[in-house]
């Protein structure tokens, strides 16, 4: 393996990413280095070090006491770091277009399928390396006062070995997606459509949820709570290693922190025989049925909506089901509605309600605010075609407002069965959900209508970061303010319910309201002028 | 022929301030007058004029960055001109989009697809853009991909197409809905020889029969010199020259010449014997 190679082509990936936004399109921006990577590594560690450092002088912690909660932190520190960057890879690297890494990218370039991977999984690592910066910031003054440090050192470099452990296997996982992905080339059938969506969405969501960081500490204590041994996981030897070298075996904590380092080695081997194996490179056909050419689609129609109109939400429809880079949007609220299904037992009414409330508004934010940014270039055709900004914005509400308002009414039946609520309050309950979905499906359009990124990217995003954050801030804001008045006002019915409903439904129509308008208007400035 | 245009040949300089728009000539199906765009501090367009008269078509061309694409989108709607004016039989693109797009076909220099989407389901959804009936929409359709040769194809998803498969979709679709003017940013690309004929011919038949205006633009100027009535050549965001090719011939004293020599002539690129040395060293 080249390693001047590798480290050369894992810098391009970084740059390439950071610099495909339109803010940082200037090579010669800061923002476009690699190195600001780094640099935000440093910022972020010295000021959470700082911040922490200041918590533990003014607690009234003992120093063993500090020692203590440093020995318990610490090895479980690599094992998240493996989780966050699965996760974060799941959401981001396995959806990115192929284009970028395949035959017409990378494939053709004088590298082994090794060298890729390891370049690779660098890339991504040092992508994600803010979140372990962080963590290890925290945990410094920790170290530094419980007298823990050779263990924190220890710990530093098993979480940066164990940040490209997560990388890897997310190198590995786009092969295998890949592959999944290629389900039914040449195939007939919208069921083979159906087929490739579904494995890749048990696929993402199956990691989502091994990989959860609290799902992770949880199964590791429950391994240790049945007497069976970590060390025979090469995924916990990092933290093996880290317990052992505070338990006083400092010997067995190396030999752990090497086995963790050889595993790591040949998972990169493993990778890169996968690339090989899997990755397909050519196009694949997937043929489906005759088309039936139609003027308009009968059901939608029913919706008072054009034929333009009901083009649009069908294509959308389809996009949903058969784009890779769309699947996380479906995986969000699949695994917020499966945390439901196995924590929500333990939830009062009140809370799951809130809680279904929350995934259906989450949920229909998250499409809305996907949906204008996923045109990609694509948006070029589609101002070109003799469409009014009232049109678009009937189509994209229309495309998030059907799978959303399913959710919703779905979840709502479920909680009020559930909790056998009055047919009353179900129907409330159902009510409420509805609204909320309706309302934060314009809140996301009038985001995803001024802060849309159309950018091809290798990891793709469909909304600007900036735009990102203040929809979802203002979002929750927003969802809870309907959410826990009504709530209230439903399961726990007093003389001001009536009162709170009503205050409750006026705050949702008049911010419903106000959204339809910032939305057309979004919409008329997006038509005024291509914005790429 | 319409022989060469003297206002156009000569832009005014930068700085130079601007009379108003010219009037408009109804007889022409697109009037492109006097039309400036910037972006940031960059000067794409400056005082580009020129007309695309009904059943001629015009060839736009010019070195890479000349402005050619920004004109294109200008004319669509896509960009916003800084000054000056658009009109699409009469009228002004800006004040009525939606009623000038529906009067235009375009493909653009790189056709973004839904890949997601089968070549039928996408033409499909074309085709209810523009308000196509169902049995218009089928005919259409199925004359296209059998003549373009991408029958026993459109029921595959497009992300499983070649380049020149991709090209042929976007050509359809722009001219499904039978459009008035029809705006081509180099539509031959990728295209095999007998599609590039095919598609050659179906322009001049639609422009001399159907009175159809077509703005299109190549890099290929034997295509240029075969198929246009007229070229525009761009260069730095001027209109550096536009007539006919013999017109053109005559001002550049290149009489018996081709439209490749003419343009290297104009645009100042004449000899290229030291580069191509240069390079083969």
């Amino acid at each position: 393996m080249d390693l001047h190679r590798v480290r050369r082509l894992a810098l391009t990936l970084v740059a390439s990413q950071l610099r495909s936004g339109r803010s940082s399109s200037d090579p010669n921006s800061l923002l476009g280095q690699p190195q600001l990577i780094a640099a935000v590594d440093v910022v972020l560690f010295l000021a959470v070090f700082g911040l922490s450092l200041e918590a533990v002088r003014a607690s009234a912690l003992g120093s063993h006491q500090v020692a203590t909660l440093a020995n318990a932190l610490l090895p479980f520190l690599p094992l998240v770091a493996v989780g966050v960057v699965l996760v974060a890879g799941v959401m981001f690297e396995l959806t990115a277009t192929a284009k970028f890494a395949g035959s017409d990218a990378a494939n053709w370039l004088p590298i082994t399928p090794a060298e890729y991977v390891a370049a690779s999984a660098a890339a991504i690592a040092y992508t994600y390396s803010p979140a372990v910066a962080l963590a290890l910031g925290v945990l410094l003054p920790f170290a530094l006062f419980g007298g823990t440090l050779a263990a924190y050192l220890l710990t530093v470099v098993l979480t940066i070995v164990a940040l490209f452990e997560g990388a890897v296997l997310v190198e590995m996982l786009r092969s295998a997606t890949q592959r999944a992905s290629s389900v039914g080339a040449g195939r007939r059938g919208q069921v083979t459509l159906i087929l490739r969506a579904v494995v890749l969405v048990v696929v993402i969501l199956a990691l989502q949820l091994a990989f959860n960081p609290v799902f992770l500490l949880g199964l590791a204590q429950r391994l240790s709570a049945v007497g069976l041994v970590t060390a025979a996981v090469p995924f916990f030897w990092s933290t093996e290693a880290v317990t052992q070298w505070v338990g006083g075996s400092p010997a067995l904590g190396i030999a752990f922190a090497v086995g963790q380092v050889a595993f790591v080695a040949l998972l990169v081997y493993l990778a890169g025989e996968l690339r090989v194996r899997y990755w397909v490179p050519a196009a694949t056909e997937v043929r489906l049925e005759e088309h039936r050419y139609a003027a308009r689609n009968p059901f939608l129609a029913l919706l008072g909506l054009s034929a333009a109109e009901s083009a649009l939400v069908s294509k959308d429809l389809k996009g949903l089901v058969r784009r890779r880079e769309m699947l996380p949007t479906l995986v969000v609220p699949i695994v917020l509605i499966v945390l439901v299904l196995v924590e929500g037992t333990t939830f009062g009414g009140f809370v799951s309600v809130l809680w279904v409330g929350w995934v259906a508004g989450f949920f229909s934010l998250l499409i809305a605010g996907t949906s204008v940014g996923q045109e990609r270039r694509a948006l070029q055709s589609l101002i070109s075609y003799p469409l009014s900004a009232k049109s678009l914005v009937r189509a994209k509400a229309a495309f998030v407002l059907l799978p959303s308002l399913v959710v919703a009414a779905a979840l709502g039946l479920v909680v009020g069965i559930y909790f056998r609520l009055s047919v009353g309050a179900v129907l409330g309950v159902l009510l409420l959900v509805v609204a909320v979905s309706v309302v934060l499906t314009f809140w996301g359009l009038v985001f995803a209508s001024r802060f849309s990124d159309f950018q091809e990217r290798p990891r793709p995003q469909f909304l600007r970061p900036g735009g990102m954050l203040a929809a979802m801030g203002s979002g929750m804001v927003l969802l809870f303010a309907i959410l826990i008045p009504g709530t209230f006002a439903l399961l726990s019915p007093s003389s001001s319910s009536v009162s709170i409903e009503l205050v409750c439904a006026l705050l949702a129509l008049g911010i419903g309201g106000l959204a339809v308008l910032w939305t057309v208007t979004g919409f008329r400035r997006l038509l005024y002028e291509l914005p790429f | 022929m319409v022989g060469i245009s003297v206002e156009s040949m000569v832009s005014p300089s930068p700085g130079t301030p601007l009379p108003s728009p010219a009037p408009t000539d109804p007889s022409t199906s697109l009037e492109v007058i006097r039309v400036s765009k910037a972006f940031g501090f960059v000067d794409v367009l400056y005082s580009v004029s020129f007309s695309v008269p009904a059943g001629q078509i015009v060839g736009l061309l010019g070195p890479n960055g000349a402005g050619k694409t920004t004109t294109m989108k200008a004319v669509l709607g896509l960009v916003r001109p800084d000054a000056g004016e658009i009109r699409l039989f009469g009228r002004n693109v800006v004040e009525d989009p939606v009623g000038t797009k529906r009067q235009i076909g375009y493909v653009p220099e790189s056709p973004a697809l839904y890949e997601f989407l089968t070549g039928a389901e996408y033409l499909d959804f074309v085709a209810d853009m523009y308000g196509l009936d169902r049995a218009t929409r089928r005919e259409r359709i199925q004359q296209f991909l059998t003549g373009l040769e991408l029958a026993g194809h459109e029921n595959s998803l497009i992300s499983g197409y070649s380049q020149g498969m991709k090209q042929k979709v976007a050509l359809i679709a722009a001219l499904l809905h039978r459009p008035r003017l029809l705006v081509l940013d180099e539509p031959l690309n990728g295209l095999d020889p007998r599609s590039a004929r095919v598609t050659k011919d179906l322009l001049r038949n639609l422009a001399a029969h159907e009175g159809v205006a077509v703005l299109f633009s190549t890099h290929v100027l034997e295509i240029a010199q075969a198929i246009c009535d007229r070229v525009v050549i761009l260069h730095g965001g001027h209109v550096l020259a536009s007539g006919t090719v013999a017109a053109l011939r005559d001002r550049t004293g290149l009489a018996g010449r081709d439209l490749e020599e003419v343009f290297l002539s104009l645009t100042g690129t004449g000899d290229l014997r030291d580069v191509v040395d240069a390079l083969s060293r």
